[in-house]
């Protein structure tokens, strides 16, 4: 009960919150963004084809009342169609979101274990070369591009000058096989270019967690590695790791996907959000925005939920 | 009790900690005897070797950068420096227990007070879910914790310091251990608590026999709970002395100065609490001579150059060419 009526509260809170992201970026990206009154004339209009248009197009409405129909769009969850190729938006939004779960959450889940099991062994083996091999690869991890690690995981696995064992780009998904020729490599660049990251925060974590008192309480009581590992360091570093996941969530749906769909031709939501954004094809663009928007709502209040799981000391008032 | 075999016997034992500076020598060749059911209190200032010696003996030196470079310590006439871990374990809890100093932070704050104590129940003595749970219930209330049952579902946010650190104490003796090494556990508290768990501590020991190590930089409590103490400075025992011939005749000039500098009420009013002059030397900066000499008003061309042992009759020692009250 006390969830729910936190849930409630927080759902309330977090409209501020989508208001001021809706308001950004409607005027950065609608109000002042591309306008496609000359795209859709002639040669010559007249005066009057362009006041036509513009009507249309809703381009005379006041500010504020353009404003609260985007606003309207993302009550009712109704976009309109898309300007590029005249499909409804909630369609093509329903077609390509799973196809991105699909695409990150392999590469998103196990980027996050592989880094938590390597911070473990790397804090627990703190300050010898077990320690050093790890955190000296994720430095190196971290540090090559994206775009060069996409490149190479393609040569190697997808190329005749490699492996050649999946193919390059595309998403041809109709059964379990197929899912995973088409998922391996852009998984495989995913968890490279995030291990990294994770490897070096998580570790932090928990070397922040192994000197804590009461892990020397529960060694000086003959407490055993493993228990010691799962009860004392792990459960209590909790909040950090669950903050640094969940917060990623939103961005790894939309941001994080976007480059690794458009290299590997994957029709998600990335791609078509990039294809949005070089198009100007401002209802989908205004679709992804306002529901990027509530998903991080969402996130933050399921978030502070999770803490009360695992911290007694949090309240939830 | 003279002659026999005491519980705890602790021979040159020497912990080093490796820093970036060089090799720190926390503690330095000390050796000392713990009877069964004794009490002897460790005193010294901060950084003087005591709790490195506390968690030296029960194995929980952080390593690196630390190590026990040398020495013996026997439980019970069996040596536990260069036991395995997995063998370490089983002693600790359970033979030999410590209470910490930080009850604030000593306890794990995700997990209820009763998983905790029945963790260690559990694990020493292999009792049942439920068995270990009135096991700790009784525990609690043996240490004077009201409505022990409800307290074992709280968290330990839930409770104040003096509750928390009584929870520490029940889980230390939780498995009647022969040793309990108590290291500053009422620093942290406010005077009328520190009162009442050194009151709970007392009793303890004399209802379960239990020997204790108590490590403090307070004389008075010192004086309150012990029948002996060392007094370390810089990692070396300076006295080793009874109670009350260490209170009433303390022999080496630090432990003078340390009983002079307590604040207490005089016949003759102070103008200024009497100090003592000077800083303790840095590990890493050791002098050839005695650690103290800088400090000592006593100290001669001799004190500079040589360390003095620790040499008396058996529970009478000073590690001082110069002693006072001789």
């Amino acid at each position: 009960m006390e969830v729910l009526r936190f849930a409630i509260k927080k759902l309330i809170g977090g409209i501020p919150l989508l208001l001021g992201v809706t308001f950004i970026s409607f005027l950065l990206m609608v109000y002042y963004g591309p306008d496609k009154t000359y795209e859709l004339l002639g040669k010559n209009p007249t005066t009057e084809q362009i006041a036509e248009i513009r009507h249309e197009l809703g381009y005379d409405k006041p500010f504020l009342v353009r404003y609260g129909d985007y606003l309207k769009e993302i009550v009712t969850l109704d976009f309109g169609y898309s300007d590029s190729t005249g499909e409804r938006v909630n369609r093509i939004l329903k077609r390509t979101i799973p196809i991105s779960m699909a695409m990150v959450t392999p590469g998103f889940v196990l980027g996050n274990l592989i880094g938590v099991i390597l911070a473990l062994t790397a804090a627990h083996f703190r300050g010898r070369w077990m320690d050093k091999l790890i955190m000296g690869g994720s430095v190196v991890g971290m540090s090559i591009s994206l775009l060069i690690v996409v490149i190479a995981f393609q040569i190697i696995f997808s190329s005749s000058y490699g492996l050649d064992l999946f193919p390059v780009r595309g998403w041809e998904v109709y059964n379990v096989t197929s899912y995973i020729q088409y998922v391996t490599v852009p998984t495989l660049v995913f968890i490279f270019v995030s291990l990294g990251y994770n490897t070096r925060f998580y570790r932090a974590v928990i070397v922040e967690e192994m000197e804590r008192d009461h892990v020397r309480t529960a060694r000086a009581f003959g407490t055993p590695p493993a228990k010691l590992l799962y009860k004392n360091i792990l459960k209590n570093s909790m909040i950090p790791i669950i903050t640094r996941i969940m917060f990623s969530i939103p961005l790894v749906i939309i941001s994080g996907s976007l480059v690794i769909e458009t290299y590997f031709g994957i029709p998600g939501v990335g791609k078509v959000t990039y294809d949005a954004i070089t198009t100007g094809d401002q209802p989908i663009l205004k679709a992804v925005v306002g529901l990027t928007a509530i998903l991080f709502v969402l996130t933050l209040m399921a978030t502070d939920i999770m803490y009360k799981m695992v911290d007694p000391r949090v309240s939830l008032k | 009790m003279a002659d026999t075999t005491p519980l705890l016997e602790v021979r040159n034992l020497t912990v080093e900690f490796r820093t970036e500076h060089g090799i720190a020598r926390a503690v330095d060749n000390i050796s000392f005897d713990v009877g069964f059911g004794e009490a002897l209190g460790v005193v010294g200032e901060s950084g003087c070797g005591k709790s490195v010696t506390a968690l030296a003996i029960l194995g929980l030196i952080p390593s690196p950068p630390g190590r026990i470079a040398a020495g013996s310590i026997k439980l019970n006439g069996r040596e536990l420096v260069g036991l395995p871990e997995s063998k370490l374990r089983k002693i600790r809890g359970s033979e030999i227990s410590m209470i910490f100093q930080e009850p604030m932070t000593a306890l794990n704050p995700v997990f209820t007070v009763g998983n905790q104590m029945s963790d260690v129940l559990r694990r020493h003595k292999g009792l049942s879910r439920k068995q270990a749970r009135e096991d700790a219930a009784e525990l609690l209330r043996l240490v004077g914790i009201p409505d022990p049952k409800q307290r074992l579902r709280e968290y330990p946010h839930e409770l104040s310091g003096g509750m928390r650190q009584r929870v520490m104490i029940a889980m230390a003796v939780s498995c009647s251990p022969k040793l309990l090494i108590a290291d500053e556990p009422t620093t942290a508290l406010d005077v009328t608590t520190q009162a009442q768990v050194l009151e709970e501590i007392n009793l303890l020991r004399e209802k379960l026999g239990t020997a204790v190590l108590f490590i403090t930089h307070d004389l008075g409590v010192i004086a309150e709970l012990c029948d002996r103490a060392i007094v370390m400075y810089c990692g070396m025992i300076v006295e080793e002395a009874p109670i009350e011939p260490l209170y009433d005749r303390p022999r080496h000039p630090y432990t003078e100065g340390l009983l002079a500098s307590i604040p207490r009420i005089r016949d003759r009013k102070l103008k200024r609490l009497p100090t003592i002059a000077g800083m303790v030397p840095d590990l890493l900066q050791l002098p050839d001579g005695c650690r103290f000499a800088d400090r000592c008003e006593k100290a001669t061309g001799r004190c500079q150059l040589e360390i003095p042992t620790l040499e008396g009759a058996r529970k009478r020692k000073v590690a001082c060419f110069h002693p006072v009250n001789g």
